[in-house]
């Protein structure tokens, strides 16, 4: 029954969408759907705070859980009615089921949580949503801010070596285990760096052609001296024998590059300028044009000292203007 | 027999149908069904999508631009006669509210009634491209509305009433301020420890600290410092290099917005324009992007998809011509990849702000 024919609703003057004269982008919304919008609208003039209001703006969210207008409406009426937030909980789990990519009703979740200070609930509810769909941006970004909000770190890395088992590819997870252990103990022990490094090579042994388990490895040496860690480049190295991949052999240049930084020696540029051209004609071709700007730009910064000295060039003035770069 | 097959599909994707994009956005502006309601309150932002695709296409003499921009001017939140609602104004999506039509001001006093940041955003590039000169927009109020909506650790809320927070809204704040060539609106030290702050152990950007790297996020980054002129400044030179490597490594077919994730068209833009800004555009592979963007063209209705063989939307259909623009596809104009609006749309607005300019000087 529409909210026009309903006694209960008679004080209400609905108010109508108003576009004027030339509306753009207009949508064209069914009877039902205008009946209850343009008595929210009413309600909303007058800020009404009352039972049913709040029964209606549920009405409203199931037409549109988009209408940020709509949840803040309802968040004013739930404070104002003094409603069950338990209560509360509940509806929004079930629509956040249903819509998990919606922006508005995880903004809710979190409200209610934050006036509830009752976080319990959450790390199981969206492990739920994240067994539907792993890869959840807003259910990652709950997850993140439930865990730094009330200090839930204990039991998230097992969570995440869970959840690598099951997908070693999922980048999210990779991400959270970065989080979890920034946060938690730190990557400056060299024993934690160590075991980390090892994860890595045993996940990339399993499955070589892996971006987020290269970007992980890269991502925790890349200040921390990536040449310098003993005995990398040579596991590397061995690797590239057996499991190559783009990813390893830009991680390598990467590695040539670093010790450059701290010892220009001729060898090791002619390693990394080698990997940039087998990346380049064979084996990331996609990237070519990128890999020979690469190798350009390496052998610009790091043009040995020998080769300077043929060219009757002062070799610190040199280097000093091509590595200020 | 299968290589002249494989010849033909080939060429059937390569064919870019224009007219039928033109006919898709001219759709767009008109009537949408029912089962788009969830866009209500970012109609604006479908408007602008539609608007600068025609634009791209050079195709905005299909449109009643007077019309579009009196429809424009009703969504400005304007300040009440009092002015206390100055922290609120700014551009609404929609009439949702149920504002009565007004093209000027005063504000109506409204419980409810706020703009949006990503409104006063395409509200703005969408009267720009339709040749106005925003004389009639409020500039001091649009300002403090987006001053009203920065928190204390440099991100954006999108509305005053509350929101979610995260770089989305520094970059439309950032726009907001370059086009109104202001920056008061918002303070860039905080904005730029922010970004930063973003900047993920991998190098891409995240949509705030400790969050997956994406595509997305790295284009907001990257174009609000551009936007800002903040750039090298924000960001070493072997920052910069690493954020480069994260993003040519996007590229699959078309581009991913995230590792080991599928490709999507609009990353074409969000990652391709962040490449352009960033100089290395030009070393990617621009055949089998385009090949890739082609393939989800769709060939019936117009418009492009995310993917090959799906549905295609607005914001997909104007992201994909703006990939295939970068690349310089013949008879699609040039988009300034920060600010995303077409080289000629910007071209007004720099012609608009020197109109400015000029009158600050004069007067006394």
């Amino acid at each position: 029954m529409f909210y026009r024919d309903r006694k209960e609703w008679a004080d209400l003057e609905p108010v109508p969408q108003d576009d004027g004269p030339n509306p753009v982008v207009k949508i064209a919304y069914s009877e039902k759907f205008s009946d209850v919008y343009d008595y929210f609208r009413a309600l909303l003039k007058k800020d009404e705070r009352s039972d049913r209001a709040f029964a209606l703006t549920a009405e409203a969210i199931e037409l549109n859980a988009a209408n940020y207008t709509v949840w803040h409406y309802r968040r004013v009426l739930l404070q104002a009615l003094q409603k069950d937030l338990r209560e509360e909980m509940r509806y929004i789990t079930d629509i956040i089921e249903e819509q998990p990519k919606n922006y508005q009703v995880w903004h809710h979740r979190r409200m209610v949580v934050e006036w509830l200070n009752d976080p319990s609930e959450e790390l199981e509810f969206i492990a739920d949503i994240l067994s539907q769909d792993a890869k959840n941006y807003h259910a990652w970004q709950h997850r993140q801010w439930v865990i730094q909000e009330y200090k839930l770190w204990d039991n998230e890395l097992e969570f995440v070596e869970k959840l690598l088992e099951e997908d070693v590819r999922n980048n999210s997870v990779w991400n959270q285990r970065h989080f979890v252990i920034s946060h938690t103990t730190g990557y400056s022990s060299p024993a934690i760096l160590d075991r980390e490094v090892q994860y890595c090579l045993n996940q990339i042994r399993k499955a070589p052609h892996n971006e987020s388990a290269w970007n992980y490895l890269k991502g925790i040496l890349q200040d921390r001296g990536m040449s310098s860690h003993p005995g990398l480049l040579e596991q590397v190295l061995e690797l590239k024998e057996t499991h190559c991949s783009p990813y390893l052999l830009a991680f390598l240049v990467d590695c040539y590059e670093d010790a450059l930084e701290n010892n220009n020696q001729k060898e090791t540029l002619n390693r990394a300028l080698e990997v940039c051209e087998y990346l380049a004609q064979e084996k990331d071709t996609i990237r070519k044009e990128y890999w020979l700007f690469l190798q350009r730009s390496l052998e610009s910064r790091f043009e040995c000292i020998d080769v300077l000295l043929c060219q009757g060039i002062s070799p610190l003035l040199k280097s000093d203007i091509k590595n200020g770069v | 027999m299968a290589e002249e097959e494989s010849q033909l599909e080939e060429f059937e994707q390569i064919d870019f149908l224009r007219d039928r994009h033109v006919r898709f956005f001219q759709r767009t502006l008109q009537v949408l069904p029912e089962r788009y309601a969830s866009l209500e309150t970012t109609r604006l932002t479908v408007m602008f999508f539609a608007v600068s695709g025609l634009d791209v296409l050079d195709a905005l003499d299909v449109i009643d631009r007077n019309n579009m921009i009196e429809w424009i001017y009703s969504l400005q939140v304007l300040p009440t006669e009092d002015q206390s609602n100055l922290s609120r104004c700014g551009f609404r999506g929609s009439s949702h509210i149920g504002i009565p039509y007004s093209v000027k001001g005063p504000g109506v006093l409204h419980p409810y009634d706020s703009g949006h940041v990503a409104m006063t955003y395409t509200g703005l590039t969408s009267l720009l491209i339709l040749g106005d000169d925003l004389s009639r927009v409020n500039k001091q109020a649009c300002l403090a509305g987006l001053k009203a909506l920065q928190l204390e650790d440099g991100s954006f809320c999108a509305v005053p009433e509350g929101s979610e927070n995260d770089i989305r809204f520094i970059y439309c704040a950032a726009c907001i301020c370059y086009m109104l060539d202001d920056w008061s609106g918002m303070d860039i030290q905080k904005a730029i420890e922010y970004i930063r702050g973003s900047m993920s152990y991998d190098n891409g950007f995240g949509q705030g600290a400790g969050l997956e790297s994406h595509g997305g996020w790295t284009f907001c980054a990257i174009a609000s410092l551009c936007l800002m002129g903040r750039l090298e400044e924000a960001l070493s030179q072997r920052e910069l290099d690493r954020i480069r490597r994260w993003c040519i490594m996007r590229q699959q077919s078309g581009f991913h917005g995230r590792p080991n994730k599928p490709v999507d068209t609009c990353y074409s833009f969000w990652v391709g324009a962040t490449l352009e800004l960033l100089d290395v555009f030009q070393y990617t592979n621009y055949e089998k992007n385009r090949n890739y963007i082609l393939s989800t063209q769709d060939r019936l209705v117009g418009g492009f998809a995310k993917w090959p063989d799906s549905h295609p939307d607005p914001l997909h259909a104007y992201l994909g011509l703006c990939g295939l623009s970068l690349i310089g596809e013949p008879n699609l104009r040039k988009v300034h990849p920060a600010l995303n609006i077409t080289q000629r749309a910007f071209q007004h607005l720099q012609q608009l702000q020197q109109t400015w300019r000029d009158n600050a000087g004069t007067c006394t």
